[in-house]
């Protein structure tokens, strides 16, 4: 591996005692928010399952930073990544632990800043700011990055990284149907399979990526549980469900798929005992749009389930809560050439990331939405767009349409990383949930 | 010779049920109940021992004509996906290959697609060397049970090819290779032989038709199914298919629902004789005669009731979750 002394193509000079400063207020306001945000989940359902509580202890991270850290000192490497396309199932076939590292602090966006222009996602600022402060531990952990090539923010975010760790970029085409593409992405995965040998030291074997393969269908079995349960009246509140989708991209994910079923087993109990969340008459909502980083960025999800009429987040198209699972990779033979296309069309095909286009245009991406609202009984869908965001913004014309003519209200909600809209958001929240209400009293 | 028959069917009958045992024990002890494959396998050895039987009536030839033509009417190419030894003989070979996990090859679309409509070609060659035939050396009497015959046992039997791959691998008459009484047999050997004897000597169309069987041998080991991307017989509902007007024609189908699917290729890529349509049609019935319906698509595809197998409008098979087990219908 090359050594990290080279010149740093991006960074300013900040003094280590500016670094040590905010670093200390940020992360004592990030330990404020998660307690806090914990302690509102636990008040908007005083009745929350009682399985809710390792993940709670996974939610607040130093209880995972630990864990990797000692699994670092027994020699295992940690793999960040930023964005889903990367092969987990090859990361666990090495014995490595992939974590995911993008931020959802709203302070450390203002230090990326300093960096990138403020019209840049704030998500990309703010992954940043926090490396700038060694602020994310599984960032700072994270032995190499893998940098997919999707939207324009993740493409120079990987670059803008390399001035600290060594980072691997993953070419993705921007067409996903054609032999081509696929044909590209089958070679990227390959070549990531081999640095992931490099830089663990382990081969990775046909027995390995099997048992790795198995692992996060389990997983995937699990969390397809969690949601049918959801599809029912509520039993579990959105956020509590996104969070344990969300735990999975930096947890242990045996142990994660082992808690899950408890949590399932737990809600099952409850949906005979008819003990729901809230009352079964709590418009029912989805959530699209950007991804949603705990634990700053849970702004949108507190306020729906706090407002007044109450909403219930029942699905959501995000890539940091369904869609990190929703697909499994699905096997034909289990030999070693077959698992790696099966992991390639997985990755790449399956995925309904607005960075694709297509004849149709991103034609899955309304599937999914219109097979979510037909199934899970959706009255209405919030379409969250953080400023910056240009794909999840130009494509929100188009689902509005489609969504028009299935007679669904959408509602076009846009913010920053920043807790200031936080009044204005809640009147506008709490005005499309009225409209809802109404809606189904008619 | 009567004795010979009935002995050798109680081996069959034996080899057969012995078979379908070991798989019924399999598929108890993996739990693996839901799993389509196996219980595709166990219809075929089963039709295969089923296929022997017929051959032993005097008949045979017009009664699986009649199953080959009118079969296809209501179940589409059903019959090459689940009966047709031949497919029996193809899968084993992909399931050795399986087990010492050699990775198949894939035949380039362009190809695949050639070779399907290649088959009406062979097809019609058959069906029209007779008639030819009749044109320049016509018989003396033209009544029907004289062309029927000549139609069935012709000097080129054309329609024995196409019972061709329904040859099981032990045959109840003498065919070109015995070992202690029992006479085995390969599909379409016997032809090949048929043909290549007026122009070579013994020995020559010995070797040939080794050659014939060893090139299926691998050609199946590298190609899913490969015959059944060319065979002829498979034609028979695929020329129905092509009209207008017909398209009701197999009740049976595979039917797809665009709001389920993600388009994950997963279809695609399991389909044994590269079907593309499942894939790439947006949702309905899926038409196209290349599939033999061999449902593994719908056994793999993870999505719940993504896609069905439809009979006559009733759900018979449905994709699912299949990371929960679940039965079949």
């Amino acid at each position: 591996m090359k050594k990290q002394s080279k010149e740093k193509k991006y960074m300013p000079e900040i003094s280590q005692k500016e670094v040590q400063e905010l670093r200390k207020t940020i992360t004592t306001t990030s330990q404020q928010i998660i307690t806090e945000n914990i302690k509102k989940m636990k008040k908007t359902d005083p009745n929350r399952p009682k399985a809710m509580k390792y993940f709670d202890e996974i939610a607040d991270f130093t209880k995972r930073e630990k864990e990797i850290r000692a699994a670092k000192q027994e020699g295992k490497k940690v793999i960040g990544y930023m964005c889903l396309f990367a092969p987990i199932e090859l990361i666990l076939a090495a014995d490595a632990i992939p974590v995911r590292v993008n931020s959802g602090w709203y302070d450390a966006s203002k230090l990326g800043d300093r960096i990138v222009p403020v019209e840049v996602c704030p998500m990309v600022r703010s992954t940043i700011g926090a490396k700038m402060i060694a602020l994310s531990p599984y960032l700072e952990l994270s032995d190499t990055l893998i940098s997919v090539l999707t939207c324009d923010g993740m493409t120079k975010l990987g670059e803008i990284l390399s001035d600290f760790k060594p980072v691997w970029t993953m070419t993705i085409p921007r067409v996903k149907d054609t032999e081509q593409s696929l044909r590209l992405w089958s070679e990227e995965i390959k070549t990531i399979k081999g640095q992931i040998e490099e830089l663990t030291g382990n081969k990775i074997r046909g027995k390995q990526l099997k048992s790795a393969i198995e692992l996060t269908q389990k997983a995937t079995k699990a969390f397809r549980r969690l949601q049918e349960l959801r599809k029912g009246p509520p039993v579990i509140m959105g956020r509590d469900a996104m969070l344990v989708n969300q735990t999975y991209m930096w947890d242990d994910i045996e142990r994660w798929t082992e808690k899950t079923e408890a949590l399932c087993d737990e809600l099952e109990e409850r949906v005979s005992q008819k003990n729901w969340a809230c009352p079964p008459d709590t418009p029912r909502v989805m959530l699209t749009g950007t991804p949603m980083i705990w634990p700053d960025n849970w702004k949108v999800p507190t306020l729906v389930e706090e407002a007044n009429p109450q909403g219930i987040l029942v699905a959501d198209e995000l890539c940091s809560s369904e869609r990190l699972l929703f697909d499994p990779v699905g096997v034909d033979e289990w030999s070693m050439s077959d698992m790696l296309n099966a992991i390639a069309e997985r990755y790449l095909m399956a995925s309904t990331c607005p960075c694709f286009t297509s004849e149709d245009g991103n034609e899955d991406r309304i599937n999914w939405l219109l097979n979510k609202i037909e199934e899970w009984d959706i009255q209405g869908v919030i379409y969250y767009v953080i400023r910056g965001c240009m794909l999840y913004a130009m494509e929100y014309i188009r689902v509005k349409k489609v969504m028009d003519s299935k007679g669904v209200p959408v509602y076009y909600l846009d913010t920053e990383y920043t807790r200031e809209d936080v009044g204005q958001m809640k009147t506008r929240i709490e005005a499309f949930l009225e409209m809802l209400s109404a809606r189904i009293d008619l | 010779m009567m004795e010979l028959i009935g002995e050798m069917l109680k081996l069959t009958v034996l080899a057969g049920l012995t078979l379908a045992g070991i798989l019924v024990i399999l598929i108890w002890k993996k739990g693996l109940a839901t799993k389509v494959t196996y219980l595709r396998f166990l219809v075929q050895v089963v039709s295969m021992v089923a296929v022997f039987y017929l051959f032993t009536y005097p008949v045979w030839q017009l009664i699986i004509l009649i199953v080959i033509f009118i079969l296809p009417l209501l179940l589409g190419r059903f019959f090459c996906g689940w009966i047709c030894p031949f497919a029996l003989i193809m899968d084993a070979i992909t399931l050795i290959r399986k087990t010492v996990k050699v990775r198949y090859r894939l035949l380039p679309d362009k190809l695949n697609k050639f070779l399907h409509n290649f088959r009406y070609v062979l097809f019609l060659v058959f069906l029209i060397i007779p008639f030819l035939l009749f044109l320049f050396d016509p018989p003396s009497s033209f009544d029907t049970s004289f062309l029927l015959a000549m139609l069935l046992s012709g000097p080129f039997e054309p329609l024995r090819i196409l019972v061709g791959p329904l040859i099981p691998l032990i045959v109840p008459w003498e065919g070109p290779l015995a070992i202690s009484g029992v006479y085995f047999s390969y599909p379409y050997v016997q032809e090949v032989i048929l043909y290549s004897e007026v122009v070579f000597s013994e020995f020559i169309v010995n070797i040939i038709a080794w050659i014939f069987v060893g090139l299926t041998f691998v050609g199946s080991f590298f190609l899913r199914r490969v015959w059944c991307r060319f065979c002829p017989t498979g034609a028979s509902i695929a020329v129905l298919n092509r009209f207008k007007g017909f398209k009701w024609a197999p009740m049976l189908h595979i039917d797809k629902d665009e709001e389920k699917c993600t388009k994950c290729g997963i279809c695609k890529r399991v389909c044994p004789v590269q079907v593309t349509e499942v894939y790439e049609q947006k949702a309905g019935k899926i038409t196209t005669s290349m599939c033999t319906l061999c449902t593994r698509c719908v056994e793999m595809c993870p999505y719940q009731d993504c896609l069905k197998v439809k009979m006559g409008g009733k759900t018979v098979f449905r994709s699912r979750n299949w990371l929960e087990p679940s039965t079949i219908e």
